[in-house]
């Protein structure tokens, strides 16, 4: 409760993983200098180095408790958890990406800074205890994540992909600062801990404060593309490079729950019975357009935003009972999502290297027998989304169900049940089309070392997780209890 | 039974569940193009389980342990919430395992060399008979639920990539059901769990933990709705699972295009097998877990089942295709099985026990049987098909045994379960016990009818139809001698039931 004024708490060392990324950004901005053109791999190798530096600085915050400028971030179990894992997912983007830029013909450094500037951004917000820098963060990976859906500047899509995400995130990033703004005014602080206990006073049934959460949800609910908030996903994702799709499909939705979770599990638990039914409906909305529509779609790119739509449904239902148990849920299902649905671009993204037009499921026919590999791993991945045993995506649910039933909330629970039976359609349809045979002989490209050793390791965690959920289920415990 | 003691400190159920996965890797890591190879280290992978399995019947020892569970094994799984690898056997699992083992080593066996893409196929089948393994020895009812999905997968794509006819349609539709159903289990897998959690203070998903404490409870419905019993709602979770994959009628509809579209290897395991799964998990779990909900809910399903009896043997009396002839005669087998289960009595439940074996040997026959047929004679259907016994007289006396047990001779083994069947319900539902009778009669009608049809009267010219291999006389070979050892020695299977079921927390009638 007590908030550091004996100077402003500067303590370098709570923030160190994000000093290492953004450092590796500047040292990769100077390095794509004197790099030669066609050398631009090893920008990828350096970007790789400094991540796995970065990771390593993320260890020792496990089990800290440490508060720092002016509680503004935090070093906390939650923190590393969420460095962890948007650590690796951003080394696996840079280890699959050289070969589908090149491909595309998009081979320049600015890619990998922006990567590691987005990737800055969500850690900041993952560690974020204040408004303030849960805006920054925001901003910061959502300004690189612009830039980057753009990044194939000659491809019209990709343009129209930048421009609706802009135009749309600028007017989400409104809601989410005058929410903010209100909440400010409504509890006269800005720290997360100042705004917990003045909601435990008389400040909880303000108008302002109620209408300032209201409308920081709907910032949030945009970065995760819940729904209603969810029309840009479709859009971005499909008209996007299909790797920086896969980066941001998840590491993304990653971050914004960590922010979800400090905000409405550690800020305002005295209040939840005022944003249970808000947060609920988004859920259901989420479950519901998600999944209904999923099943029209046939780009696979497509396909996989709306699954990432109702899964953002999922992973929301873990947030409403409030409780550790619930939260644990949703940081386990949060870890798996990144797993399976990384995946599952990442063979797009493989397939897309040869060319983009391939994200259309047409293109995927009788894809067993053409790419075996591709195929059977891609296989994984849709049965884990689709929450099959034995692979992880099955123990999400089951966590997250677990959560719902132990706190008795049970009409989420029946729409998710439903959803999940109505999903089976347009996961396991992807693999009767490449069980299916092929129309006639298509030009092949090959998979690359590292991307088919990427694909192949996530692979396997998918199904290693499915067998042995345990030891993350307990990491996701750890970091899920949260105190202010 | 325990003629010897297997040594204690080998994990016999894992290894069970190990060896085919084992011997799906070794397919795996085989070319494609080395077919025969492929075929036999199936058949090896199978011959090892099925040799595993006998072992472990041999030294199985009736009535010992607290419920009557051998071979158990518990490792700690997921122990923050109370999920564990737990297996174990007992008189409810034991026979089944060995009709798991033998269906899946006659179905590879019988798998055509010139199936193509004949890798897949034998590994998809090697995964299944894991799974299928894994829901007989699971304890744990999240561990069996894992299983349960896991069955799932392989039986999709067997049905759907190697199948006949409309067949991504058959396995879509199977798929759907079966999904329905299992996620209504997961819900009150989830809630029993909650619920023992709430009572006792311990979050386990042990089976012999949770059947120690039956859940109670009423449930009142908002409004002025009334008021359900909890521990019913929970029975008709895992019942609405169960009920699908038996199929109880009449959830039955996905049945006739799965089973009409699955190639001959898949049907013999599916309908032989898996469909007893669904009737091993009502005793199992609906009967353990919730014995109040049983005995008060059993009535309506022995109904249902009765119905089943009777539905199924009209439609097998009005088909023309024999495939799908015989998928009504298993459906209305089944219902017996039902009948027996919900009569709710010793006698009726180890019948029902009784009866899921035969029913695996007999309807693995008779689909072996309609293989065979429509591979020589290059169709199925009943009114093109006479005269087969003039040129293939060992087919036919063969052919002859196996329609005798299903339509319940004495002396061979169908009559006995039926019979064990028909005494329980006679005593607890008198005018369903004379609903199954005239299912009995029907059954001869059409089997009789199949029979002759087929193999008598004279042959067309020219007589074409080729006689038996010796591979296909070794196939039936081991079904035909369970079906006449049974049929003369039925006490063998019933003493080790008998002592399983008295230990269980089931309400008898």
């Amino acid at each position: 409760m007590t908030i550091n004024l004996s100077g402003l708490g500067i303590d370098y060392g709570a923030i160190l993983p994000e000093l290492i990324v953004v450092g590796t950004a500047i040292v990769v901005l100077f390095l794509d200098l004197v790099v030669p053109a066609d050398r631009r791999g090893w920008l990828a190798g350096v970007t790789v180095v400094g991540l796995l530096a970065a990771l390593a600085a993320s260890f020792p915050l496990w089990g800290q408790d440490r508060a720092a400028f002016g509680d503004t971030v935090i070093a906390d179990s939650l923190a590393a958890f969420f460095n962890v894992l948007l650590i690796a997912i951003t080394i696996l983007t840079a280890l699959i990406s050289p070969r589908f830029l090149r491909a595309l013909d998009l081979d320049y450094g600015e890619y990998y800074i922006l990567l590691l500037g987005a990737t800055a951004g969500m850690m900041l917000l993952a560690a974020a205890t204040s408004l303030m820098t849960i805006f920054l963060g925001i901003e910061l990976l959502s300004v690189c994540l612009y830039v980057l859906s753009g990044f194939a500047r000659t491809a019209l899509r990709s343009q129209e992909a930048a421009l609706k995400y802009l135009l749309l995130g600028g007017f989400a990033t409104g809601f989410l600062l005058y929410g903010m703004a209100l909440i400010y005014g409504a509890t006269g602080s800005t720290t997360l801990r100042a705004i917990a206990a003045a909601t435990t006073t008389a400040a909880a049934s303000n108008v302002l404060l109620l209408v300032g959460i209201a409308l920081l949800s709907v910032g949030l609910a945009f970065k995760v593309s819940a729904a209603p908030f969810h029309m840009w996903t479709p859009d971005v994702y499909e008209g996007a490079p299909t790797v920086v799709t896969t980066f941001m499909s998840v590491a993304t939705k990653a971050a914004a729950f960590a922010a979800i979770g400090r905000i409405f599990i550690a800020t305002f638990p005295s209040i939840s019975s005022r944003w249970y039914f808000p947060l609920a409906l988004i859920a259901i909305f989420s479950l519901f357009i998600g999944n209904l529509v999923a099943i029209t779609q046939d780009n696979i790119k497509r396909m996989l935003a709306y699954s990432g739509i109702a899964h953002a449904g999922y992973i929301l239902l873990g947030i409403l009972p409030g409780t550790t148990q619930g939260f644990t849920a949703t940081l386990f299902y949060i870890a798996a999502y990144a797993v399976m649905n990384f995946g599952a671009f990442a063979v797009v993204t493989a397939i897309g290297a040869g060319g983009e037009q391939t994200a259309d499921l047409s293109y995927w026919r009788g894809l067993f027998y053409r790419r075996p590999f591709l195929a059977t791993v891609m296989t994984i991945f849709m049965l884990s989304l689709a929450g099959i045993p034995p692979t992880v995506g099955f123990f999400a649910k089951l966590f997250v169900f677990q959560s719902l039933v132990t706190a008795q909330i049970w009409a989420p629970l029946v729409v998710a049940v439903i959803m999940t039976i109505v999903s089976f359609y347009y996961y396991l349809r992807v693999i009767v089309v490449m069980l299916a045979q092929p129309d006639g002989a298509v030009a092949e490209n090959r998979v690359g070392f590292s991307t088919s050793t990427v694909l192949g390791a996530v692979a396997v965690a998918t199904v290693f997780l499915g067998l042995f959920p345990s030891v993350v289920l307990d990491w996701a415990s750890h970091a899920a209890s949260l105190h202010f | 039974m325990s003629w010897y003691t297997l040594p204690t400190n080998v994990p016999w159920l894992s290894l069970v569940l190990v060896v085919p996965l084992v011997g799906a890797l070794l397919v795996v890591l085989t070319p494609s193009v080395a077919g025969r190879v492929i075929k036999q280290l199936g058949i090896l992978t199978a011959v090892i389980t099925l040799a595993l399995v006998l072992a472990i019947i041999g030294g199985f020892q009736q009535g010992v342990g607290g419920l009557h569970l051998q071979f158990e094994e518990v490792l700690r799984w997921i122990p923050s919430l109370g999920i564990s690898y737990h297996l174990g056997i007992d008189g409810l699992s034991l026979f089944l395992l060995g009709l798991n083992a033998l269906l899946f080593l006659i179905a590879i066996i019988v798998t055509d060399s010139a199936t193509p893409r004949l890798k897949e196929f034998i590994l998809l089948l090697l995964i299944l008979e894991a799974a299928t393994a894994g829901i007989l020895l699971a304890l744990d009812l999240i561990l069996f639920y894992v299983f349960w999905e896991a069955m799932l997968v392989p039986l999709y794509f067997l049905i759907g990539v190697w199948g006949e006819g409309r067949r991504i349609y058959a396995a879509f539709k199977f798929l759907i059901y079966t999904v329905i159903g299992s996620f209504a289990m997961l819900i009150a897998i989830l809630a029993v769990a909650g619920i023992n959690f709430s009572q006792t203070g311990q979050l386990s998903f042990d089976w012999t933990v949770l059947v120690q404490h039956p859940a109670a409870g009423v449930w009142h419905l908002p409004g002025s709705l009334g008021s359900v019993g909890i521990p019913q709602l929970l029975f008709v979770g895992f019942a609405l699972a169960f009920a699908i994959k038996m199929p109880i009628w009449p959830l039955h509809t996905w049945l006739p295009p799965a089973y009409t579209a699955s190639p001959v290897p898949v049907v013999i395991v599916f309908a032989g097998l898996v469909s007893k799964l669904g009737a091993y998990g009502f005793i199992r779990f609906n009967l353990s877990l919730f014995p109040d909900a049983a005995h008060s809910l059993g009535g309506p399903l022995a109904v249902l089942a009765t119905i089943g009896i009777l539905y199924g043997a009209v439609m097998a009396l009005a088909q023309t295709d024999l495939k799908r002839l015989v998928a009504y005669a298993s459906m209305s087998h089944l219902g017996f099985i039902g009948l027996g289960i919900f009569a709710g009595n010793l006698l009726g439940i180890e019948g029902a026990l009784v009866q899921m074996i035969n029913h695996g040997v007999i309807i693995a026959a008779l689909f072996l049987v309609v293989g065979m047929i429509e591979r020589r004679a290059g169709t199925r259907l009943r009114g093109e098909l006479r005269g087969l016994g003039a040129t293939a007289p060992l087919f036919a006396a063969l052919f002859l045994v196996v329609s005798l047990a299903a339509l319940g001779l004495p002396g061979l083994n169908g009559f006995v379960g039926e019979f064990l069947i028909m005494l329980g319900a006679w005593s607890s539902f008198l005018p369903l016990a004379v609903g199954a009778g005239i299912g009995v009669v029907l059954a001869a009608w059409y089997v009789l009818r199949f029979y002759q049809g087929s193999t008598q009267d004279a042959p067309p010219h020219p007589a074409s139809f080729p006689e038996l291999r010796i591979l296909d006389v070794g196939v039936l070979a081991p079904l035909l001698a369970l079906m006449v050892v049974i049929g003369i020695s039925p006490g063998f299977f019933p003493a080790a039931v008998d002592a399983t079921v008295k230990a269980l927390p089931v309400i008898l009638r």
